[in-house]
């Protein structure tokens, strides 16, 4: 209720502001109504999570473009030119005015006929990645329904996210570079689902599976842990806190009996939490440590996804491994970070050229308002110009002049000969 | 939540008191600031369709209008300028020469 109000009273304070605007006769008032419906748009921005743009109306926009106009108005002087009543063009009022009118009839007619609320928001196209945890099979090639999804994916490495279009999918793990079928399943992929596939150790052979990966926005300064187990030598693993030995903390079970090939629910840490103390330990075996999470590539950033795979070292070793996937999580819908990652990919060419517009501007304005100065004076002119009689030098230097007859005798200054010149005429 | 018609009908009254200001005023640095809030107006719009559909583009297409906004005010008032400097008056009527 207090955002319904907040428009309503945003909005009535912006469009009073455009219309004293319009109104007002000196140009100043006209500017400063301006700035103030330019800031009321900007709260608009906040109120519609635009976070960035807030930042971008109120220090471009606010500042840098109104202190300009500012400043012209100012420089010419200009604050009630055109203010007089206009003499021609007197059918320009009546008619400007029916015309605004009649279109914002128009404009709340397709308003009202469209309905943009009411319309269904199409879902995001789904994310899916594979991940090589099978020891027993060399690097893979990965296809899902005939198209090439990944090249010689080598064991403990996942692919990028690609984007695929909703549907089912036949996923088949090839050995890299040959024809050699070495699983194949089928996957369904809804629309605005994230997945990672999984290949994996079952026990007796190898499996396949897609476990549902968490992408999405994290909250503030914080991160999300997904934790899958692909280690085949334990009937289940836990994930255990084994406390601080100087504060003899006891361990403290936090995730408990993640069965092979299973994926515990994801949890939202705050950034730098440390994990060094955390370890993999077989279920209800607290002293069985599988492997301790204690090596800087465990740190937490924010703003990420980090599944945690536990698996063998190799297909002839049998220790556990953990190897980390980050992944980035979707940056907040408007903020900065969102708007950055869009416009250096998608939008990268555009903004490249914004930026030469902005130069090709700033040589306008520059070439428009340049005015051709003074013809330089040539040598000679500047020496015309510069030389006086040397007499009135010696008079602004000493204070005296020195063309009237030297009455007290001898000068204490030393004067140069020419200066005798008017004594002896 | 404030439907995104409200957002839609306060930028187009906005930008309709911009165009207004076009056709009406006679200072040519008023024209200039109405083709402002004609364009912020614009902008208004657009952010409210990329929060009613979820996408970021449009936010990428205000940061560009406002980019090239800047620009525009760059040059339109350096030729503000040299108009006022040539003919001492920047009264849009008065500026007719340019006609066939």
């Amino acid at each position: 209720m207090t955002e319904v109000s907040l428009f309503i009273l945003v909005g009535a304070i912006s469009i009073v502001a455009a219309a004293m605007m319009l109104l007002s006769e000196n140009a100043v008032h006209s500017a400063l109504f301006l700035i103030l419906t330019m800031g009321c748009i900007a709260f608009m921005f906040l109120l519609l999570d635009a976070a960035f743009l807030f930042l971008v109306q109120i220090v471009v926009y606010a500042g840098a473009i109104m202190v300009l106009f500012l400043f012209v108005i100012m420089l010419l002087g200009a604050e009630r030119v055109g203010a007089t009543p206009q003499t021609r063009f007197r059918w320009m009022t009546p008619a400007a005015t029916g015309l605004s009118l009649a279109f914002l009839a128009v404009i709340a007619l397709a308003l009202a006929q469209g309905q943009i609320d009411r319309q269904p928001v199409p879902p995001s196209q789904p994310l899916l990645r594979a991940a090589h945890f099978a020891p027993d099979v060399g690097p893979v090639d990965v296809y899902a329904n005939g198209e090439l999804l990944a090249e010689g994916l080598s064991y403990g490495s996942a692919t990028r996210f690609v984007t695929l279009p909703p549907g089912e999918y036949n996923v088949a793990l090839f050995a890299a570079g040959t024809q050699d079928a070495l699983l194949a399943g089928a996957v369904t992929l809804e629309a605005g689902q994230t997945g990672t596939i999984i290949a994996y150790p079952d026990g007796t052979g190898t499996a396949l599976t897609i476990i549902p990966d968490d992408v999405s926005t994290v909250p503030e300064r914080s991160a999300r842990l997904l934790l899958f187990n692909a280690y085949p030598d334990a009937p289940a693993v836990d994930l255990v806190d084994l406390g601080s030995e100087l504060a003899a903390a006891p361990p403290r079970v936090l995730e408990a009996g993640i069965p092979l090939g299973g994926l515990a629910p994801a949890r939202i840490l705050p950034e730098n939490t440390d994990l060094s103390t955390w370890a993999f330990t077989e279920a209800d075996r607290p002293a069985a440590v599988l492997f301790r999470l204690n090596t800087p590539i465990f740190d937490v950033k924010r703003d990420t996804t980090k599944l945690l795979v536990l698996a063998r070292r190799s297909a002839e070793d049998a220790q556990a491994f953990t190897l980390p996937l980050v992944s980035a999580a979707q940056p907040a819908f408007g903020s900065p970070v969102a708007v950055g990652q869009l416009l250096f990919t998608d939008y990268m060419l555009p903004m490249q050229m914004v930026g030469v517009l902005l130069l090709v501007a700033m040589i306008g304005a520059i070439v428009l308002t340049h005015q051709p100065g003074e013809r330089r004076l040539t040598r000679q002119e500047r020496r015309r110009r510069v030389s006086r009689p040397l007499t009135s030098v010696i008079a602004a230097q000493t204070g005296r002049d020195v063309t009237k007859a030297d009455s007290n005798g001898g000068s204490a200054v030393e004067l140069p000969d020419t200066v005798e010149e008017p004594a002896g005429r | 939540m404030v439907p995104t018609d409200a957002y839609v009908m306060l930028s187009m009254v906005l930008f309709t008191l911009g165009a207004m200001g076009v056709l009406l005023r006679r200072n040519a640095i008023l024209v200039f600031m109405s083709v402002e809030l004609m364009l912020n107006a614009a902008n208004l719009a657009l952010v409210a369709f990329a929060r009613r559909w979820g996408g970021l583009d449009g936010h990428l297409f205000v940061f560009f209008v406002i980019t090239v906004a800047a620009a525009e005010v760059a040059v339109g008032l350096a030729l503000i300028v040299a108009i006022f400097r040539n003919k001492r008056s920047i009264n849009i009527d008065e500026l007719s020469q340019m006609r066939g």
